[in-house]
């Protein structure tokens, strides 16, 4: 695609949300940052800047405009913040594609908060039903995006999400990340991404991976 | 942020606001700033954009690398590449904004959702699509046959602010002159 696109990105100054930015400011969008934390946010526009002379990219003070700006909204915040984001944004968000990062997970790291038959992604969902709401970037660490090929494999980025252009617009996201984009299936697979993910947290509690892990389906 | 939307409806057909309501679960708001592109020539036109604010351009380029303005929009006004909008064919025009703009978009696939629920909304994308085909046809008419002087003093009386919004050189453009042959032209109707 040629036009460029708008990427409001809510809490992009997290472990996660600054990781996202930074790898997304390499493509055609425009990036549209947004946190509450104003000295945190500048510096991570100067950090990108610096990267990427080229980049389009700039510090906005209010999700709700930001939203409403974009084409595409990513949320990178914890689940406990989705309920508070989503009110905020939900009139601006109608039809919008908006990503859903989250793992559910609770605060010993050794489960999820959620119920088995739903997932993050999916109360994203119910709280902005009117979004295409997809769920991406939640079995990639922060530390993946600086280092998107690991032991000479480029690592997989599973998304999952019931609208086919939606899937195609953040499989091109992916893409531009340096992942190796995998549509798993319907916004209900979630599930077993958030799962996924869990494991590979506590898998890499148990054996010391640093944060330096991904998933790769090995096949023929 | 879909007041101008729903007013310009209203001026065609009747909704009941349930009616209302189910569109505006279609709709997408969207704000771009000056000089930004809605959609570039190449790409699918995935939405039409209703103006609630501001004002866009759609134009194409040509091998020269000219521009050549083929509508404006101001409020109330919808703008798209039609062709690549109805056929799902790459765009041929380019349409950006002239100032920061508030829009209202809606895509192919809403659209003939709404068609299929709301029978009243058939009459109002008739009626669009006529005028659209319409004003083509005034225009085509107006270049083939009209003198300079008539072809600008018709085109103000369509866009009444176009002189104060938008600059000379895009007039000129839409008209398809040089902006010299277009300043000649004004101190003509001026003069008279």
């Amino acid at each position: 695609m040629r036009t460029k696109q708008t990427i409001a990105i809510i809490g992009a100054t997290g472990n996660m949300g600054a990781a996202i930015s930074k790898s997304l400011s390499k493509g055609n969008y425009r990036l549209l940052l947004f946190t509450n934390d104003k000295n945190k946010l500048k510096n991570l526009e100067k950090e990108i800047t610096t990267a990427h002379p080229g980049a389009d990219v700039e510090s906005i003070n209010c999700s709700y405009t930001a939203s409403w700006e974009a084409d595409v909204i990513i949320v990178a915040a914890p689940f406990a913040a989705e309920k508070e984001i989503a009110e905020k944004i939900r009139e601006v968000a109608n039809q919008k594609i908006v990503i859903s990062i989250a793992n559910p997970l609770n605060e010993t790291y050794d489960g999820l908060v959620t119920a088995p038959d739903t997932s993050a992604a999916e109360e994203l969902q119910k709280l902005l039903p009117n979004s295409k709401v997809i769920k991406a970037f939640n079995t990639t660490f922060a530390a993946d995006f600086a280092q998107p090929v690991i032991d000479g494999k480029k690592v997989d980025a599973f998304i999952a999400g019931n609208d086919s252009d939606a899937l195609e617009t953040v499989s091109e996201l992916v893409q531009t990340a340096g992942f190796n984009p995998v549509v798993a299936g319907d916004l209900s697979v979630s599930r077993i991404l958030e799962n996924m993910q869990l494991l590979l947290i506590r898998m890499g509690i148990k054996y010391n991976y640093n944060w330096l892990a991904g998933w790769k389906i090995l096949h023929q | 942020m879909y007041e101008l939307f729903f007013k310009k409806m209203a001026e065609k057909i009747t909704l009941t606001s349930a009616q209302q309501d189910i569109i505006k679960q279609y709709l997408i708001p969207k704000k771009i700033r000056k000089n930004q592109y809605l959609l570039q020539e190449g790409d699918v036109a995935k939405h039409a954009a209703f103006v609630e604010k501001g004002a866009l351009r759609a134009y194409s380029v040509d091998d020269r690398g000219t521009e050549h303005i083929i509508q404006f929009a101001f409020e109330g006004w919808t703008i798209s590449d039609l062709y690549s909008f109805l056929t799902g064919e790459a765009a041929t025009y380019n349409v950006d904004a002239l100032e920061d703009s508030e829009l209202v978009l809606i895509s192919k696939a809403a659209q003939d959702e709404i068609l299929k629920q709301i029978p009243e909304y058939e009459v109002y994308t008739r009626l669009q699509i006529t005028g659209a085909y319409l004003a083509m046809q005034k225009r085509l008419t107006s270049i083939l046959s009209l003198s300079l002087e008539e072809r600008y003093i018709n085109l103000t009386k369509l866009y009444p602010n176009l002189i104060q919004r938008v600059p000379q050189r895009m007039i000129a453009s839409y008209m398809g002159l040089t902006p010299e042959t277009l300043s000649r032209v004004r101190r003509k109707i001026k003069d008279k």
